[in-house]
């Protein structure tokens, strides 16, 4: 299978961190710029256009979600993944409504994160254990839903996040589930979609709480 | 505020009496120096002033008393009070040549005497709360008199509290504003110095003490920088840190630690939900433990995935210690493997609890570990399909 080179903006305020991801990803992975702030960031994003912007959580200038909210309206075409040290979960939530299409922790190998990258520029969502933690968190029953399709998740789509969060791959769920890798792809699409606009609580609380920072 | 901005003019730092153009002490022309008018208007002034009973003449003595000779340092306190005390004295007799009402002139010169004086506590030499108080007093006897003189019987029993009210909220008003943002600005830095100092303290007692042993013991780098971020990161995000002794999270939690510190792996620990800790469940820490402890030495590699997911009830509890190592054949483990038959599978049954061991060469290992939790519903569904789980009773 021929994997196509993807254009990926890296942003992220430590150039040590930069410079760490950069030597990690993989040759089909292609890094066509880099910034340190929200600030250069936005300009940069808007002229490369690129396939992937990975995005630090946390920048001195407002956060990876200031970046998304500029970039998002003009360049629909790109991409965000989150990219964090963060254990918070505000830090995680706001970002992925304000529109990443998902987030993983620093501690990632470069193969996997290269992996991400591929995921992310073909539209579909990438959740590292400990985001799927924070999503069957959010989406433990107990609160009066008002939109069961946004607020609930499918037994299904629980599954998939619970595999996720014991560390497994997508490929490794598809098999254990029986389902094609597709399937689970989709699954995991429709948990980023409710993720996005569902107004459970304790999301609309996190995406609240980032805001107001 | 106001009133505080009146207190810096009555300090009448400009005026000085002049030294050439003087008349009898070159009071006139001092002021008119500094109002930059002619020193005739200004003698005009005080001359109309002096056939109001004389008005013009005390507060030229006043004012003599006020302004400072040529170069002179300010005048003594001595000097402003009896100088002020002349001009008031100048105004109210100015009034009455106007044909003012005693019943006016008096309150009006009383209240006027306690704004100047709450304001003006430096002028006078009085502390910042005497004179406060001594404005008070006179501004409130000027209202009350006031209202006496102007008001029969039972007029003044309804406007005195008013008023009196009034000059209160005049005086205390600014005064308690002041008070408060001192008190709010005081506490704020005190705060910030507080946070300053406790992350210096954390910063010295943590990040650089593991630099220290770092660069005296490189061989430790990795045991010793996870341990400094598995502390900062229970530190930065509070919400995640380990729950107190008390509950399972909390449990799991340091018992991941342990292993990260004994055998220098990773063990990421995602939670969803917990509970207090009782002996069941600590059974199943303990058991939880042994399987990180497994993974640690016989994977191969050097990170493990833990998963706790507690029922939104706190009954139904599962852990799932994950690796993506060399795994093995259950079926083929010596008997007299105590880690595996005893220390999980044991622990576990003791308790009423489930162990499950998955695992084949080269496909890594996952040990589940289940409490509480009715085999139906919803988890049949994960369970039925996976590959036959080697299971060992």
């Amino acid at each position: 299978m021929s994997v196509p080179l993807r254009r990926v903006v890296l942003v992220d305020d430590h150039d040590l961190f930069r410079a760490g991801v950069r030597a990690g990803l993989g040759k089909t992975v292609e890094v066509v710029g880099e910034a340190g702030s929200v600030a250069d960031a936005v300009p940069l994003i808007k002229e490369l256009d690129p396939d992937v912007v990975l995005l630090d959580v946390h920048l001195p200038d407002g956060g990876g979600q200031a970046v998304i909210v500029q970039v998002a309206p003009e360049r629909p075409g790109v991409k965000f993944l989150a990219l964090s040290v963060s254990d918070a979960a505000e830090d995680v939530i706001g970002v992925i409504r304000a529109g990443a299409r998902g987030y993983v922790t620093k501690a990632i190998s470069g193969a996997e994160l290269t992996e991400a990258v591929h995921r992310t520029a073909d539209g579909d969502a990438v959740f590292s254990p400990r985001l799927a933690g924070f999503v069957l968190d959010a989406f433990r029953s107990g609160d009066p839903v008002a939109d069961p399709e946004l607020d609930m998740l499918t037994a299904r789509e629980r599954e998939v996040l619970q595999l996720i969060a014991r560390g497994y791959r997508y490929k490794e769920i598809a098999s254990r589930l029986h389902l094609s890798p597709r399937t689970v792809e989709s699954h995991v699409s429709a948990v980023l979609r409710k993720l996005q606009l569902s107004s459970r609580n304790e999301l609309t609380r996190w995406a609240a709480e980032r805001r107001l920072i | 505020m106001s009133v505080r901005s009146l207190g810096i003019q009555v300090a009448l730092p400009r005026f000085e009496r002049a030294e050439r153009d003087r008349v009898v002490a070159g009071v006139c022309a001092g002021i008119a120096e500094a109002l930059a008018v002619d020193a005739t208007l200004v003698r005009l002034v005080f001359a109309l002033l002096a056939l109001a009973s004389g008005a013009g003449i005390v507060a030229y003595v006043g004012a003599w008393a006020l302004l400072p000779a040529p170069g002179a340092p300010p005048v003594t306190r001595k000097r402003r009070i009896s100088g002020v005390v002349l001009l008031v004295w100048s105004a109210i007799l100015t009034m009455r040549g106007l044909g003012l009402a005693d019943s006016l002139v008096w309150p009006l010169a009383l209240v006027a005497a306690g704004i100047v004086i709450a304001a003006g506590a430096h002028t006078f030499g009085l502390g910042d709360r005497r004179a406060q108080v001594v404005g008070l007093v006179l501004m409130v006897a000027g209202v009350v008199l006031f209202v006496d003189r102007n008001h029969g019987g039972g007029a003044s029993t309804v406007l005195a509290p008013g008023a009196v009210a009034v000059a209160l909220l005049l005086v205390v008003g600014p005064w308690a504003w002041r008070l408060t943002r001192e008190r709010d600005a005081e506490r704020a830095e005190r705060v910030r110095t507080e946070e300053r100092a406790d992350l210096a303290a954390r910063v010295h007692d943590s990040v650089l003490q593991t630099l220290t042993l770092i660069q005296k013991n490189p061989a430790d780098a990795r045991t010793l920088a996870r341990r400094q971020e598995r502390e900062l990161r229970a530190w930065l995000y509070p919400d995640r840190e380990p729950a107190a002794g008390g509950t399972l999270a909390g449990a799991v939690e340091a018992a991941a630690a342990e292993i990260e510190e004994v055998h220098g792996v990773r063990v990421e620990v995602v939670r969803t939900g917990d509970a207090p800790l009782d002996d069941r469940l600590q059974a199943l820490v303990l058991a939880a433990r042994e399987a990180m402890a497994n993974a640690a030495r016989h994977s191969g590699v050097d990170e493990v995935s833990v998963f706790l997911d507690v029922d939104a009830d706190g009954n139904g509890v599962s852990l799932y210690v994950r690796d993506r190592g060399k795994g093995f054949d259950p079926e083929a483990v010596a008997a007299d493997r105590r880690g595996l038959a005893e220390s999980i599978r044991g622990r576990m049954e003791r308790v009423g609890g489930i162990a499950r061991i998955v695992s084949a060469p080269g496909e890594g290992t996952e040990v589940e570990l289940e409490i509480g939790r009715r085999l139906d519903g919803a988890r049949q569904g994960a369970e039925g399909s996976a590959p036959p789980a080697p299971e060992r009773k």
